[in-house]
């Protein structure tokens, strides 16, 4: 049985979701920045360990620094919202809490991850206890760049959304 | 703006297709995409999945949803669209307006915008790294100083111990040779802690009044004996109209001095070095004082002192003329963090002239005729029995260093604990005239094992034994600390044998005398 599921990628721009993205949808990484306007979206057909064939719809949006600046019809029909900083970045998840509570209250049956991007120019041990200490909560940190962490953490929510 | 102006302006297209609620096209004009009828929506794009979610939650209302700026694709045409979805109960009506041109101009501005945020970011993030980077070299510079002290004040001792004993002339040679290349290695630390301190800021300058003529005095003695062995003349002059007290920096006017006054005497084989001392000018109670330092050495190439106070430069390849390259860039940093001034001329085979200019105070008030203050002489007090000496330092060397200074000075007995506690425990035992306490040492270390001497024991003999401080950081901070926690003195290590057994005699002198 074919599943579909809208898996949309939130954060500031320059946080690394097209990286993300290219890197999950097409095994690709470039270290150009281009910015995405509006959206960009992309099929993967992941095969579920029961058998069954998911096509993860992923929407690649525009980077905003104000979550509530992101267009409303963008965030429709979704199962998941990965949201995403960058781990060199303070200003891009200072106000995480905030954003991630907006999410919740406007869309309270979407499951929301959070992940730290760029974990090649970080020393994980030190990021690790930084945000201990800051208390700022993440579900996975990744490279797209090394892709450290991208498939496994991809394939995760693939299982998560479809049971 | 018009709809007609809007194409024109954006060279707008719109596509308007039909489905059926399962997603098959009915109908297309396919001006942007050329879909086909008959085919499903879902396969012309993944954007058109989301219409199956409108579909699960649809009832009978017409709904319109409304997507800006999607980029679309259909192989190799892409084209950015903003997409109106309209679904009732019979069909799904698909409006493209394909704004490519519009919005491909905007991602341009989008662009250049982020980019410059993102470098921005980028350059903070570099700075930030280079920062700790820096801080990271001057706290390892500043450790390795300590690790690499302790065993010079060792090699440096045996040296001296060394020299003491009867050498042939090969072995005196070879003695001669370790001190120098220790020395060379004790100079570098020194100059390597220096850099360090001026860049991190931790070099303090310090506004204290001072006798000035003695400053030139240690030169006099200092390099006319230099001068002497050279074959050369050490010429000096001081403007009579200079105050005799000043208020300034003396340690870095002394440094700084002192480090041209050395390479002026490196580099010169014949003729003369000159120090030339002379008031620029005075303001109230402020002055300039130009120090002129002239040699008739070998000179400097024009196209050298342009890199003159730059680290590690030596354009000197001459093996036999030791330098760590450090002393210039040292002078320099000293000269700029004292608002002066420093220039140098020279020319090669003639000479080189170097020319500084430092600002100092005086104190109206004060008179000018006091005398200088003379190191006072001390001298242990009669006493049929030696003084105990107890050595509290977990070093072997050191340990062993210090023993035999002690010993074949003849005027003590030496007891040696390893550490603080165990000091403690031969104080309780013997009565001591003086402890020679390490500062840094496992359990107990020396301002501990000091706190528990001073405020421990009733027993007077104890308490207020004497006590001096000794170690590797030679810094005014670790001085003031060990004052702070009861020592009497301190001793900054690699220390040398004269001002170790002044102290000690010092020490001992004044508790017999009180």
């Amino acid at each position: 049985m074919k599943l579909s599921k809208k898996v949309v990628l939130l954060g500031h721009f320059g946080v690394g979701k097209t990286s993300l993205f290219r890197r999950f949808v097409d095994n690709e990484f470039s270290e150009d920045y281009k910015v995405t306007l509006g959206v960009q979206i992309k099929k993967k057909v992941i095969e579920m360990p029961d058998g069954r064939e998911l096509s993860m719809i992923i929407w690649d949006t525009e980077g905003h620094a104000d979550i509530e600046d992101t267009r409303k019809s963008y965030l429709l029909g979704s199962n998941a919202f990965i949201y995403v900083f960058d781990l060199t970045r303070i200003d891009t998840y200072k106000n995480i809490n905030q954003d991630l509570a907006y999410l919740a209250k406007n869309h309270p049956k979407v499951k929301i991850k959070v992940i730290g991007n760029k974990l090649d120019l970080v020393n994980e041990k030190e990021t690790l206890k930084i945000f201990k200490e800051q208390d700022i909560a993440f579900d996975c940190l990744t490279s797209a760049k090394t892709n450290k962490n991208v498939q496994d953490f991809f394939l995760d929510l693939a299982k998560e959304i479809t049971v | 703006m018009t709809y007609q102006e809007e194409s024109l302006l954006f060279n707008r297209k719109t596509q308007c297709t039909v489905t059926d609620h399962d997603g098959t096209i009915k109908e297309t004009d396919a001006k942007v995409f050329k879909w086909k009828v008959g085919t499903s929506i879902y396969d012309a794009h993944p954007f058109f999945e989301i219409v199956r979610s409108f579909i699960e939650v649809f009832e009978k209302e017409e709904t319109t949803y409304n997507f800006p700026c999607i980029h679309l694709e259909e192989g190799k045409l892409e084209k950015i669209c903003d997409v109106t979805i309209k679904i009732n109960s019979q069909e799904i009506i698909i409006i493209l307006f394909d704004y490519s041109t519009k919005y491909y101009e905007l991602n341009k501005i989008a662009q250049q915008k982020n980019e410059s945020i993102l470098k921005a970011k980028e350059l903070e993030l570099k700075n930030q790294y280079l920062l700790e980077k820096e801080k990271f070299k001057n706290s390892f510079i500043a450790n390795i100083n300590h690790e690499i002290r302790t065993p010079l004040t060792g090699i440096l001792g045996f040296i001296e111990v060394l020299e003491k004993t009867n050498l042939n002339f090969e072995q005196e040679e070879l003695a001669r040779i370790i001190k120098r290349q220790s020395l060379h290695l004790n100079a570098l630390i020194e100059d390597m802690v220096d850099i360090a301190k001026i860049e991190s800021g931790k070099i303090k300058i310090v506004n204290e009044r001072f006798l000035f003529v003695n400053v030139v005095e240690g030169f006099k003695e200092t390099y006319a004996k230099i001068a002497e062995d050279k074959g050369i003349r050490f010429e000096t002059y001081i403007d009579p109209n200079i105050q005799e007290y000043l208020i300034g920096d003396r340690t870095r006017v002394f440094q700084i001095l002192n480090n041209i006054l050395n390479n002026a005497f490196k580099f010169t084989e014949e003729g003369k070095v000159s120090l030339s001392i002379t008031k620029n000018y005075q303001r109230t109670n402020k002055l300039s004082i130009s120090f002129k330092i002239e040699d008739t050495g070998l000179g400097i190439q024009e196209e050298n002192l342009t890199n003159i106070f730059n680290r590690f430069t030596r354009f000197n390849e001459d093996k036999q003329i030791s330098g760590t390259g450090l002393g210039l860039a040292i002078v320099k940093d000293l000269v700029d963090l004292l608002n002066g001034e420093i220039k140098v001329t020279s020319t090669p085979d003639k000479g080189t002239i170097f020319d500084i200019k430092l600002p100092f105070k005086f104190d109206v008030t004060k008179s000018t005729s006091e005398k200088k203050k003379k190191k006072k002489k001390y001298s242990l007090p009669e006493s049929k029995k030696k003084f105990r000496i107890l050595v509290v330092e977990d070093e072997e060397a050191t340990q062993f260093l210090i023993m035999k200074i002690l010993i074949s000075h003849g005027s003590f007995f030496v007891d040696v604990a390893i550490n603080g506690a165990e000091a403690i425990s031969y104080l309780e035992r013997r009565n001591y005239d003086l402890v020679l306490m390490d500062l840094k040492l496992s359990k107990v270390d020396g301002y501990q094992a000091t706190h528990m001497i001073r405020n421990n024991y009733g027993d007077k003999v104890i308490s207020e034994v004497p006590i001096i401080g000794f170690t590797a950081k030679a810094t005014e901070a670790e001085r003031d600390k060990c004052l702070r926690s009861g020592m009497d003195d301190f001793i900054a290590k690699p220390f040398e044998q004269e001002d170790l057994i002044y102290k000690i005699v010092k020490q001992i002198a004044k508790k017999a005398a009180s």
